[in-house]
């Protein structure tokens, strides 16, 4: 395959490309119904009738920042949802979501716990009112919960395995060091080891609340019809309070120099690495003029990361950077791989990019086209229900309206090249880099050790409370 | 770089009302012998184009092999109007995005656009079809990237060298015997006459069908295929694969050694190619196996023995017979004998007591499902009706396929469990740290 979503080029665009505009994505965001339910639940509703099915978005306050010092504990929660409800013990709940081929998934994510289902129209009383009883009345099943640890634990073991699957994590711990950001959502083995169904319990009803939750439901469907009805589900669901205080809104402290996080695995022919700083969060009003800057820098197959680091060289399949944004802070990373014997090459390479990012900035013809390839991708990140109803619920918990869709354009078409030079100023890190390489200490220590202090740590140990 | 596609389904006439029909795609054909099928549709101001090459590593030869999915990458390195980088360049500046892939079987480009630009990605298409230059120098950085993409594949899950194993194992002599990246000796050896050869050969307009989704007009497309396309001469057709693979008639183990947590499990065996009878059984009884957490294989194995921390089962599209695979990473502790064990005792039940009505039904229902996921945008469109068209022949099979599933009875998944699960067809590979026990 070829590549999936890399990013610029700063070159000479024949003159002919330089009149063109996109102007075809007047890409409006579809008329929904909002509205709050007594007990605090929010509830977006959307008509979509292109396919007779309805998909859910649910999300609540329930994220791995509050697992305190039991990493895992919300991933471990959000999945004994399906553990099954009095009604629907699990081998039942399985069992007919799969003969209807409907499917609930829940999860948690760094920030928040979420589930995601999707069912054909017709079967909407009954996939609802299981979302409804997974939500409110789970029963954490002891001899479930069992089986399940065991799963994650092996599967912990198991994402040694391979370093893309662990280098975030680590990314995060030493970049956000203990702040909650720096929390591993899929915990570690000492933890999950001691964790228990009591504490999922004790999780569970801490942080499963309808206030500070939003239900978002896209699909082939009356809005007057299922507003009754998600009305009479979800009504009972009673408020709650939560205890903990937010530790997500703490400052995140900043990195003071180039710092590197080595990460040996024995048997590595790569090297995986992240290079990166502090990012925004979500609400930063330069959002979407970062997003056109990053396209440039490394969001695209032309971006000036991935020319240089691929294109140009053959270093690697693929280069690319990353802004991930959360409620009150982020990161930005420069994410790529390349051959044991290539690293410094290509660790080498990427700085340099940045840094000419930085020097030079970037041309009116490459602004134009990041601006074009923007707009032009973005109608498809809105087509289906499944990603109208996440949209939903992003708006939701990232205090977003339809503006950021119905704007999208006119903001994309607004950015000066003035304006690109404070954005790359401001936001993309110069220097404090933070690296973090997973790859084999006894070739690359060296090599790391060009680009700042090293800590050193074993793939197969387990992961520090910080760095 | 390997892609499975998941066919689209309709089981009932409920489905029908309101989805796509066999007359909502509109096709014709150049004289130059490529096909084009179009769906017009508005959903989103967006469009794209999915260009299906008749050409894969089934196609390739020892020395060579890598070559189809290496030439995958050529295809955006230059060609005469539009060079190095411009391919690239020119789409992302006019709003678009690309992709491609490449199978055993198939080499699929694949261009999503903002419909106002329809032209220009013709313009972009026809002229590497037409006038593709191999320029030397992309050529080297080019293999680097393939390079790297072998070696990648490879760090970060230990299925590829599990499933290459196997896969080599299970096949002596057809050439789905090697890996589609391609052997690490062949990458490094590829020459400028193999690439010439293999562009003249397989890259012409008649070893290709195109599917248009989007909001775009069928008379439109077919203007723009007539003034960028058309021009382009047909080519004499690409040589047969002529190799049959002799049948298998005793069970082949294979053993890797790689540092995991716990034992990977992959069990083959020699199934039919997708125009056979037996497709459709083969697929609902993948299902019955695998499919969701009340599946046959999930139920036994992870949840009530918990022997394995996951399952799944595949059976793909393919031009000549190919695999039936069985996938299983076993729990902490488990022995790979005792994990190996049990996935044939489902097997044997299968094959002794059948299936019941239930779960028949159940798996009918899943593909309803699978076909709204896949028709819901404009993407799962061009995918599905390209690939019945490539793998079945029409694509009108596409919507003859709910009738197809629904004929599969109990009977015929029983039928062809016994037909080709047995002992002597098959391939087993194990990946695990200690080989020497």
């Amino acid at each position: 395959m070829k590549v999936y979503n890399i990013n610029k080029y700063i070159g000479l665009m024949a003159g002919v490309l330089l009149a063109v505009t996109i102007n075809a994505q007047d890409y409006k965001l579809p008329a929904y119904e909002k509205f709050k339910l007594k007990n605090g639940l929010t509830v977006y509703l959307m008509e979509q009738h292109e396919v007779p099915v309805i998909n859910v978005s649910v999300i609540l306050p329930a994220g791995a920042i509050y697992d305190g010092e039991k990493a895992g504990l919300a991933s471990l929660a959000a999945s004994g949802l399906k553990y099954g409800t009095t009604n629907y013990p699990k081998a039942k709940l399985d069992e007919e979501l799969d003969f209807i081929g409907a499917t609930v998934n829940t999860f948690a994510s760094k920030e928040s716990a979420g589930l995601s289902s999707k069912f054909a129209a017709k079967d909407k009383d009954k996939v609802l009112d299981i979302i409804k009883e997974l939500l409110t009345a789970p029963v954490f099943d002891t001899a479930e919960f069992t089986k399940e640890k065991k799963r994650v634990l092996t599967s912990l073991e198991q994402a040694k395995e391979s370093p893309r699957s662990v280098i975030g994590s680590y990314f995060d711990k030493f970049l956000y060091g203990d702040h909650v950001y720096g929390n591993i959502v899929q915990g570690k083995i000492s933890t999950v080891t001691g964790i228990t169904v009591d504490d999922l319990k004790k999780f569970y009803k801490e942080n499963y609340i309808p206030n500070g939750s939003a239900i978002s439901i896209v699909g082939d469907f009356t809005i007057k019809e299922m507003k009754t009805l998600v009305t009479n589900l979800f009504s009972a669901w009673p408020q709650g309070k939560q205890s903990q205080a937010n530790l997500a809104s703490k400052p995140v402290p900043a990195p003071t120099g180039n710092r590197v996080l080595l990460i040996n695995k024995d048997d590595a022919k790569e090297t995986t690495f992240y290079i990166g700083g502090p990012g925004i969060s979500r609400n930063n009003p330069d959002y979407i003029s970062i997003e056109v800057v990053n396209t440039l820098f490394g969001g695209r197959f032309t971006s000036m990361l991935n020319d240089e680091l691929r294109v140009n060289t053959g270093l690697t399949y693929g280069a690319s950077s990353r802004f991930t944004p959360l409620k009150n802070a982020g990161s930005f990373a420069i994410t790529t791989f390349t051959a044991v014997k290539n690293t410094e090459a290509a660790i080498d390479k990427a700085l340099e990019v940045l840094n000419r990012l930085h020097d030079k900035g970037i041309d009116e013809a490459s602004l134009a086209s990041a601006k074009n390839y923007v707009k032009g991708q973005f109608p498809p990140r809105y087509e289906t229900s499944g990603q109208l109803a996440g949209l939903l619920t992003q708006m939701f918990w990232y205090n977003f309206d339809e503006s950021f869709i119905n704007n999208f354009q006119k903001n994309v078409d607004g950015l000066t090249l003035d304006k690109t030079k404070e954005i790359i100023a401001k936001y993309f890190p110069k220097d404090k880099l933070q690296f973090v390489m997973v790859g084999k200490s006894a070739e690359i220590k060296k090599i790391a050790e060009k680009y700042g202090p090293v800590t050193e740590v074993q793939i197969k140990e387990e992961v520090k409370k910080a760095f | 770089m390997k892609k499975l596609f998941l066919p689209a389904f309709l089981l009932c006439v409920v489905a029908l009302q309101a989805q796509m029909k066999a007359d909502d795609v509109k096709t014709f054909t150049l004289k130059n012998g490529m096909k084009f099928l179009v769906v017009e549709d508005n959903s989103i101001p967006n469009a794209n184009m999915y260009l299906f090459y008749h050409v894969g590593s089934r196609n390739e030869h020892q020395g060579i092999t890598g070559l189809s999915h290496f030439f995958e990458h050529m295809m955006f390195n230059g060609a005469k109007k539009y060079g190095p980088k411009q391919f690239d360049r020119t789409m992302e500046f006019n709003g678009g995005s690309n992709n491609a892939y490449t199978t055993e079987n198939v080499t699929v480009y694949t261009d999503w656009f903002p419909a106002s630009a329809t032209e220009v990605i013709f313009g972009l298409e026809g002229d590497r079809i037409a006038s593709l230059s191999i320029d030397p120098k992309m050529v080297e950085s080019e293999r680097g990237v393939v390079l790297s993409e072998r070696s990648t594949g490879l760090e970060n899950s230990p299925w590829n060298l599990l499933g290459q194993s196997v896969q080599a194992t299970a096949f002596q002599e057809h050439p789905y015997h090697w890996p589609v990246i391609g052997y690490e000796d062949d990458m490094k050896n590829w020459k400028q006459s193999d690439l010439e050869q293999y562009f003249k050969t397989y890259y012409a307009p008649n070893n290709c069908v195109v599917v248009i989704s989007g909001s775009v007009k069928f008379d439109e497309i077919k203007k723009l295929a007539e003034k960028y396309i058309e021009p382009i001469p047909a080519q004499p057709d690409p040589p047969k694969v002529h190799i049959v693979e002799p049948p298998q008639t005793g069970e082949r183990r294979i053993v890797v050694q790689k540092d995991v947590a716990t034992p990977y499990l992959n069990i083959v065996y020699h199934t039919p190619e997708s125009k056979s009878e037996d497709y459709y059984a083969l697929t609902l009884l993948s299902d019955i196996l695998s499919s969701g957490k009340s599946s046959r294989l999930y139920s036994a194995l992870v949840d009530k023995k918990q022997l394995a921390t996951s399952v799944f089962t595949d059976y793909g599209e393919s031009f000549d017979p190919y695999l039936f695979g069985f996938y299983a990473i076993a729990g902490k502790g488990v022995k790979d004998v005792d994990l190996e064990k049990a996935i044939y005792e489902e097997i044997e039940k299968i094959k002794k007591d059948g299936v019941n009505d239930k779960e028949l039904q159940k798996v009918k229902n899943q593909k309803l499902m699978q076909f709204y996921n896949q028709v819901e945008t404009i993407n799962g469109k061009s995918n599905n009706i390209g690939t019945y068209e490539v793998f079945f022949g029409d694509y009108r099979k596409m919507f003859d396929a709910p009738a197809q599933y629904n004929k599969v009875t109990a009977d015929d998944i029983k039928r062809v469990a016994n037909k080709y699960f047995s002992k002597s067809n098959r391939t087993v590979g194990i990946l695990k740290s200690n080989t020497e026990d």
